[in-house]
This record gives structure tokens, sequence and C-alpha cells, in this order.
């Protein structure tokens, strides 16, 4: 018999103490990747209109609460394509509408036929509208396809019902899943006359992305730059504010599964302080004694994290079909997130194991042995 | 320097346990290297915290046991000493109820740097010395309780100790699994093993070569002779 062997034999003998406290693990895990799935898919989303524009670095308001409130006005916008080293900086407006239940958060970008082809737009069928249209619209070839449109059909958007001039592509699925309007036009509608949400910028080649978008941010210290999904929190608080509430959430289920884990392995500790006893009796080691309590619940722990994953994944998938978040949540299992339940159980196991397995570790051999 | 012959010496050993009970009040004891000794006595005349001072699992007050030569005092790691140097049998066996006889057995030897085929082989050989060869994968509950006790003497063997330990080790034996228990006792005697057995039987210590008699703590008689009428006056 291996020492793995005679773990797997603990816990089996024990089956209904080893299956709670798996699932108290499972259900921690679950907790900490659904929440770190649901944010970062979230953010993964929001980040996205940034990488439409195959820009060098973004410009928004800074501390804006999300992207979609971000203004730049007309005079801001002039004054970073102003700034030494700036190439181009497309100003685009980003708003959302609800098209029916299958597309509860469309999104609508306005921005000039100029500045498309900088902006990485390909007009794959049909053309690009015209400047001054007030009632004609490109379609993503994705939305294209969910909404069942062609060229020449009609869009009901904003209140007004708009051509179907082009299908278009950008090569990202946020940007493609969504409608281009001339500027003008969207901004009318939102009452937002000379404004931009957001503005695309490209840098001269031979100067610095990094020096320019510190200068930009330096002249107009009311904008921020983003240059990745990770720098996304500077025009978006929400999310800063959403991760903070999922650190939160991570610790105090951490917390509280280390609790249970706790818990549960000191009542193993006290049913099996005979057997401990006599495995002290017969020269077991401190450190194997422990070991072999410590093993059996890293195994429960390892097991519950694949588990909680496993849940996670259901519990995510449920949750990105609720009518709220449809269109929305894009469950992001990243790589990461498999680590982090790993290290949750990890951790959680750890703390809990704590004091059982000290107290296991100063067990004495003649007291445990008289333990009734 | 200690006597190269003796097994085990103990030199003036107090114990004494919290609430000032004086469990042991100065003993002194020898044990020559083959010989089986029985200690009788009283209900809490003290045989058994004796017999957990030669076990290594409890430390005299003052005094000092040595056992092999070696003064446990001075041993840093006494799970290495209490692994290697002597087997302990219990009255009530103390198997592990999750494990099998096989794996009961296997226990001691974890630690020893024995692979566990070695473990395994080994421990089937032990089975097979107390008569049960067949019974490996049964678990305790499987067993009768003189088979149980049979595996309880395989496992105080696993690591070859120098001083086998036994408290009480019929107390819960019927009278064909004591006599089973005796001869297996006189078989690792003749095999040249030290025996220290605590026992309340007078069949038990009829087959030791010497009897030891303890009264409040000390030992008030030592002979080499059974003798059914001092055992009888004495436990």
């Amino acid at each position: 018999m291996t020492f793995f062997d005679l773990i797997l034999r603990n816990l089996w003998k024990k089956k209904a103490r080893s299956i709670g406290l798996l699932l108290a693990v499972a259900v921690a895990v679950m907790t900490v990747v659904a929440l770190d799935v649901t944010s970062s898919g979230l953010e993964q989303s929001a980040a996205a209109i940034i990488s439409v524009g195959k820009a060098d670095f973004t410009v928004a308001q800074k501390g804006a609460s999300s992207t979609l409130t971000s203004t730049i006005d007309r005079n801001e916008l002039t004054r970073i394509r102003q700034t030494p080293g700036v190439l181009s900086a497309i100003g685009v407006l980003v708003e959302t509408q609800h098209i029916n239940a299958d597309n509860p958060v469309f999104i609508e970008i306005g921005i000039q036929p100029s500045d498309l082809a900088a902006f990485g737009v390909k007009v794959v069928a049909g053309h690009s509208y015209s400047a001054t249209s007030n009632a004609e619209v490109m379609l993503g070839w994705t939305a294209a396809a969910n909404l069942g449109l062609h060229v020449g059909d009609h869009f009901q958007a904003n209140g007004t019902r708009n051509t179907v001039v082009g299908i278009y592509s950008t090569g990202n699925a946020f940007g493609d899943a969504g409608a281009m309007f001339p500027l003008p036009a969207i901004q009318g509608y939102n009452r937002l006359p000379g404004i931009v949400t957001l503005a695309f910028v490209k840098v001269h080649p031979g100067y610095s992305i990094a020096s320019v978008a510190a200068r930009v941010a330096y002249d107009q210290p009311q904008l921020t730059t983003i240059r990745t999904a990770n720098q996304f929190g500077r025009a978006d608080t929400n999310l800063v504010y959403l991760q903070a509430a999922v650190n939160g959430s991570t610790v105090l289920a951490i917390l509280i599964g280390a609790i249970i884990v706790g818990n549960t392995m000191l009542l193993s500790l006290f049913e099996r302080t005979r057997e401990f006893g006599l495995l002290r009796a017969f020269g077991w080691t401190r450190r194997r004694t422990v070991s072999l309590l410590l093993g059996e619940s890293l195994l429960l722990a390892v097991v519950g994290a694949g588990v909680g994953v496993a849940l996670s994944f259901v519990v995510t998938t449920v949750l990105a079909q609720l009518p709220a978040l449809k269109g929305i949540l894009h469950p992001n299992f990243t790589e990461g997130a498999f680590w982090r339940a790993l290290f949750t159980a990890l951790v959680m196991t750890f703390i809990g194991a704590l004091y059982p397995t000290t107290r296991a570790a100063v067990l004495s051999p003649l007291k445990a042995l008289s333990y009734e | 320097m200690s006597d190269p012959t003796l097994a085990v010496e103990v030199k003036r050993v107090t114990r004494v346990f919290p609430g000032q009970v004086n469990a042991l009040a100065g003993v002194d004891l020898t044990v020559s290297d083959g010989e089986t000794v029985a200690i009788t006595g009283p209900s809490g005349c003290g045989k058994s915290t004796l017999l957990h001072l030669l076990a290594g699992i409890d430390s005299p007050t003052s005094g000092s046991v040595v056992v092999g030569g070696a003064d446990l005092a001075q041993i840093r790691d006494l799970s290495r000493y209490r692994r290697n140097e002597v087997g302990l049998v219990f009255q009530f066996h103390n198997l592990l109820p999750q494990l099998s006889a096989l794996a009961n057995v296997e226990m001691p030897m974890f630690g020893t740097h024995r692979s566990s085929h070695k473990r395994k082989v080994r421990a089937r050989r032990l089975l097979a010395q107390v008569d049960l060869a067949g019974y490996e994968d049964r678990l305790p509950t499987e067993l009768s309780g003189g088979e149980r006790q049979r595996v309880a003497i395989a496992r105080a063997l696993a690591n070859d100790p120098r001083v086998l330990l036994a408290d009480e080790p019929t107390g819960s034996l019927d009278s064909a699994s004591t006599s089973r228990f005796l001869e297996l006792i006189e078989q690792l005697g003749s095999s040249g093993m030290t025996i220290v057995m605590v026992t309340h039987a007078a069949d038990v210590a009829a087959h030791a070569h010497r009897v030891i008699t303890m009264k409040d703590g000390r030992i008030v008689d030592s002979t080499h002779a059974f003798d059914h009428d001092r055992f009888a006056m004495a436990t």
C-alpha cells in the first residue's frame, strides 16, 4: 500500500464527510471562478470597443462611470489631433440600443465615412453611407446575419427607418455585431452635437506610442489614454468597482470555505485521535501524521477545484442566457481562471487546515491512545 | 556503561501525573536479551505506566529508561525508536478499521525506506507467521477477536523490534485464542526476542521466564519461578 492509497482509503471510509468537504470547496471555487469569469467577460465586452479601431491608443474621458458615458468635445478632439506625433485621431460616438429579445444591447457606432478605412472597416457588400444622410446604415456582417438583413433592406433604429446600404467587416467580433451610422446622424439622435465617446489615435512612424499617449494625457488631464484592456478601468470606473466587488467576494468565499474545511478537518481529527495516537505509537513521525491529514484535505481540494470549475462553467453559461445579460456577458474561461480555481482551493485548504494540523502535530501518542 | 546483555534497564524511575498522582515511585528493573517477563499487580499499580515508558510514548518524571543500550531521554527522535526498537500489542488490538489485515501490518513500516512492494511482501510473511495466510484482504470487522490480536502481533513485529511490549494482550480473548496467542509468544521467545507483558492472567504469566509483581508504583516481587498462589495474592 502506498501513502496515496492510504489517503484514498481514509477518504473512502468516510464518504459522506469527504463528499461534504469536496462540495464545500467546489462551491467556494465555483463562486470565485464564476465571478471572475463573469467580470472578465463583462470587462472584455466593454473593452472590446477599443480594439475595433486599428489604433495605437484610444482616448476617453477620465473617470467616466462607463465607456458609453465618456464624452470628448470637438475642441478636445482637435487638440488631440494637434498633439506632436499624432498621425490621425478618429472620433466615434458609441451607443447601445435594445433591438429585440435576442439583441438587448445592440452596439451602434457613429463614424464619418471618410474615417472608415483608417478605422479598419471594410465594406464587403453594398457601399458606405453618405456623410450627411439621416436614414442610412451599414451593418456588421455578424449583425446582418443575426438579423437576417441584406443590402437594401430596412433597419429600424433610433426611431428611424434606415436603409441598409452596406455590410462591413472590421475583423473584430464586437464591431461586426453592431451597426455604423454617419456621425452627425447618431449625434443628432442622441442630442449630442459635436460630441464623441472615444478618439482612436494613430501615431506617426518613428514616434513612441507611449510618449505620445503620455503627452495627450498631460495636455488634457480631463482625458485618459488606453493602450490595453487592462487600462480600461481608467475610462470605466464601473469595471473598477466590479473588480473590487469580485475581489471582496473572492476573499469572503475563501474565508467561508476555509472555515468549513477547518471545521470538517477538526471533526475528523477528534474522531480519529486514537488512530493518530496509534500511528504515532508505531513510530510515525509528526510530519508523516500531519502529511496524512493534509494529504487527504489537499486531494479533496484539488478534486473540489475541478468540480468547482465545472460548476462555474454551467452557472456562467446559464447566466449568459438570461435576458438581462444576453449579448453582454460572454463567459471568458481563460487559463488564469483554472489557476485561480486551484489557488483558491489550496489557499482555502491551507487556511482551514492550519489549526487542525497544528493540533495533530502536537498530539501526544499516550493522550491520543487514551482519548475516548 | 550499560550491560550489553541487557535489553531493558530501568533505574530509579518515577512518574508523577498532574494532581501529584505517583504512578511509579522509584522502579528499578532489568530485562535480559531474549527474556520473557510478565508484569503483574492490581489495577492502578503502575504496570501499564511502566510499559508506556518502555514504549517511548511517555517520559519518566525522574530516573532513566535504557533500551538496547540507548537512554530514551537522550534520543531526539523517539518516533524512530518506537518504529525500530519496540513492537506494541494492546488489549483491544487497536487495528485501523478502514484497512485490511495486510494494510494494518504495513502501517509501522511507513518511513522505514522499504518500498511499497517490500512492505507488502513482509506483511504477507508476518501474517503467515501468525497463521493468517489467506486473511490478508479481510477488514478487522471480518476477523474474530483472536485473529485480530494475531494481526496486532504481526503488526508489532513489522520492523523486527528488539523488544515486544504487550499490554494485557489476552484481556479480550477467549481461552482458545489465548492458547494460540501464548503459543506465538513462546515461539517468539524461543527465537530470542525480548518480551515484556503486562497481564492479570495467570496462564499468561506462567509462560514468562520471570514474573514481576508491582504494587503502589513499586516492584514488590521478582521471581523466576511462576507461583500460582503468589500470583493470585498479588493480583
